[in-house]
């Protein structure tokens, strides 16, 4: 049959995309969507609002998540993810509401209080030496602490589209009924795979991640590769914050906590390793979207929203064995 | 100093040639420890040293003032006739002196040639991989070292131990060092592996590289060194040609001292 000849090069990639991981994990959303599809009432899993309302609250997580699993990549945690995201809400609510300052204005500030706190949790991980766990535990305190500090607990009042609704509407509007925040997430998900896999910073993300030691006695300089790291995730946290607080029209105590869990769940859903080195920017966009078709699926078949983390938590355990248990036999 | 003052200098007149390294009187303490205690250590062109010694015998630590991971306390360094100070990895990298350590030399979950080209790749408009050229110089290379690795996209972690020498020692050859600096390559390796990484070291020699060929293991650098370096407690007890010595004598000086 002339029509099903496809050339050799593309045949390669299609071999290497069936096999790949993503490929599981795609299968696996896949697989999910149409057991949802039937258990759901009246079928309203595949309802188009309830698509965009998985869209929706699954990139605010989406855009934090990439950025992560680049730094897990690099081989270093961040555990202030929700923390950053809620202060820096605060800060864009404050800012525009209180403070009275532009939409432009107070989004550059709240990207670059991002990029510090991000630089923070780099600096103090490197320069002192210490796991990137208890440093960004500490400053998971800290950050959320500030919002006490400054909010005493109440919610600020955030609504752009009072000023410009151009405003509201490049955040969470829609093109052509794709939500924006679902355009967000994908055009941050293709900037970092672009440049872990076609730049060559990526290259010193992965080396510095796989060995370090190697990495340094190649000459790369692994303190700064680490620090660019955490002020993306700082940045993007910030970005999600200001995406998240226009969506709730305000800024809360609470807000983002509990997101570093689920955003390190997802990326390892997505094939990251926890021990650096090994891991991809697609793999964590699938993940987010495996952990927000579960929880979207169990509402709309009736399953108490509860048990949405029991359900969580027994798949990360389970992707986690089977990603072993693949490995292993393309090994042998 | 110029070179031939250099030479009459130390009244060596068995080297003919300008030696491309030259270590004069180098003293290393940690602490009360003198880990390297006055040694003179020479390399010459082309030339393939096994710097021979038991563990704890100053080898590791005289390589890495080489290297640049330490610094001397005392001594100096000439590379070819020229005195150098060497501070720090780039600084001995910058003088085409490069080092292979077993355990850092490659990152396992990272293909061939994204190995090969770590930290130095080669880049097309800003900053982005030219993925084609890096692939296709990294196979011409490992050919020209008649490895045969099946694609240079595979991982580190699927090539044998003596392959991920010879991946890494391919690397250095790339960059054009002057000197290679071999820490232990034939630990925990398999014979045939050995054989293998020697065959490597041949090639470096070939292209006029020398070599230090670091091994508690006299076996394994026999075959191929030129000259022999011992080294016991800190200091070099025998400096000797190959065709001055015998396997049965090396193996006396390193048991004795």
């Amino acid at each position: 049959m002339k029509s099903l000849r496809i050339p050799p090069k593309w045949q390669s990639l299609v071999r290497k995309g069936v096999y790949s991981r993503e490929f599981g994990i795609f299968l696996t959303l896949i697989a999910l969507s149409t057991f949802f599809y039937f258990t759901s009432r009246r079928h309203s899993f595949v309802s188009v609002i309830n698509i965009q309302t998985i869209l929706k609250i699954g990139s605010e997580l989406g855009i934090v998540t990439v950025g992560v699993a680049m730094l897990m990549i690099c081989g270093e945690f961040d555990l202030s993810v929700g923390s950053m995201l809620g202060f820096s809400a605060l800060v864009m609510s404050s800012l525009y509401s209180k403070s009275g300052l532009s939409l432009p204005l107070a989004l550059f500030i709240t990207l670059c209080v991002g990029a510090f706190m991000g630089a923070v949790n780099g600096l103090v991980t490197v320069k002192f030496g210490i796991p990137s766990f208890i440093t960004t535990l500490g400053t998971m305190m800290w950050w959320r602490g500030m919002v006490y500090v400054f909010s005493a607990g109440f919610p600020t009042i955030f609504r752009p589209e009072e000023t410009s609704p151009l405003f509201k509407s490049i955040f969470v509007g829609n093109v052509e009924g794709v939500p924006c925040q679902f355009v967000w997430f994908t055009i941050f998900t293709i900037i970092l795979a672009v440049m872990l896999n076609y730049h060559k910073f990526g290259n010193h993300v992965f080396a510095t991640g796989g060995n370090k030691e190697a990495a340094r006695a190649m000459g790369i300089n692994t303190d700064l590769t680490k620090v660019i790291c955490f002020v993306v995730v700082g940045v993007l946290c910030a970005f999600a914050g200001v995406v998240q607080s226009t969506r709730a029209r305000g800024a809360y105590a609470l807000q983002g906590s509990g997101i570093e869990m689920e955003t390190i769940a997802s990326t390892v859903i997505g094939g990251t390793s926890l021990f650096g080195g090994v891991g991809t920017i697609l793999g964590a966009f699938l993940g987010v979207l495996v952990l927000e078709v579960i929880s979207s699926g169990l509402i709309t078949s009736g399953v108490s929203g509860y048990w949405f983390r029991c359900v969580i938590g027994v798949t990360v355990i389970g992707i986690v064995i089977a990603n072993i248990m693949i490995e292993r036999r393309r090994r042998s | 100093m110029s070179a031939v003052e250099n030479r009459f200098a130390t009244g060596d007149m068995e080297m003919e040639k300008q030696p491309l390294v030259e270590m004069k009187n180098i003293h290393k303490y940690f602490g009360k420890i003198r880990a390297v205690n006055g040694v003179n250590f020479k390399i010459g062109q082309a030339e393939i040293v096994g710097l021979i010694g038991d563990n704890g015998a100053g080898k590791s630590t005289l390589i890495k003032i080489l290297s640049g991971y330490h610094r001397a306390d005392e001594g100096e360094i000439f590379v070819e006739g020229e005195k150098v100070e060497i501070n720090s990895p780039k600084d001995a990298r910058k003088l085409r002196i490069e080092t292979v350590y077993q355990d850092r030399a490659l990152v396992d979950q990272m293909s061939v040639t994204r190995n090969i080209f770590m930290g130095r790749e080669i880049v097309k408009n800003w900053g982005f991989l030219d993925r084609n050229k890096m692939n296709e110089e990294s196979s011409s290379i490992l050919d020209g070292m008649g490895l045969s690795i099946k694609s240079t996209d595979a991982d580190v972690k699927f090539l044998s131990g003596g392959e991920k020498q010879g991946v890494a020692i391919a690397r250095i050859m790339y960059f054009k060092a002057k000197l290679v600096i071999l820490d232990e390559p034939t630990m925990a390796l398999s014979i045939k592996e050995v054989q293998r990484v020697l065959e490597f070291v041949r090639a470096l020699k070939k292209e006029g590289i020398s070599v230090v060929f670091i091994t508690h293991n006299l076996y394994h650098v026999y075959p191929i060194a030129d000259r022999f370096c011992v080294m016991t407690r800190g200091k070099v007890v025998k400096d000797v040609k190959k065709e001055n010595t015998s396997l049965d004598e090396l193996v006396e000086a390193v048991i004795s001292g």
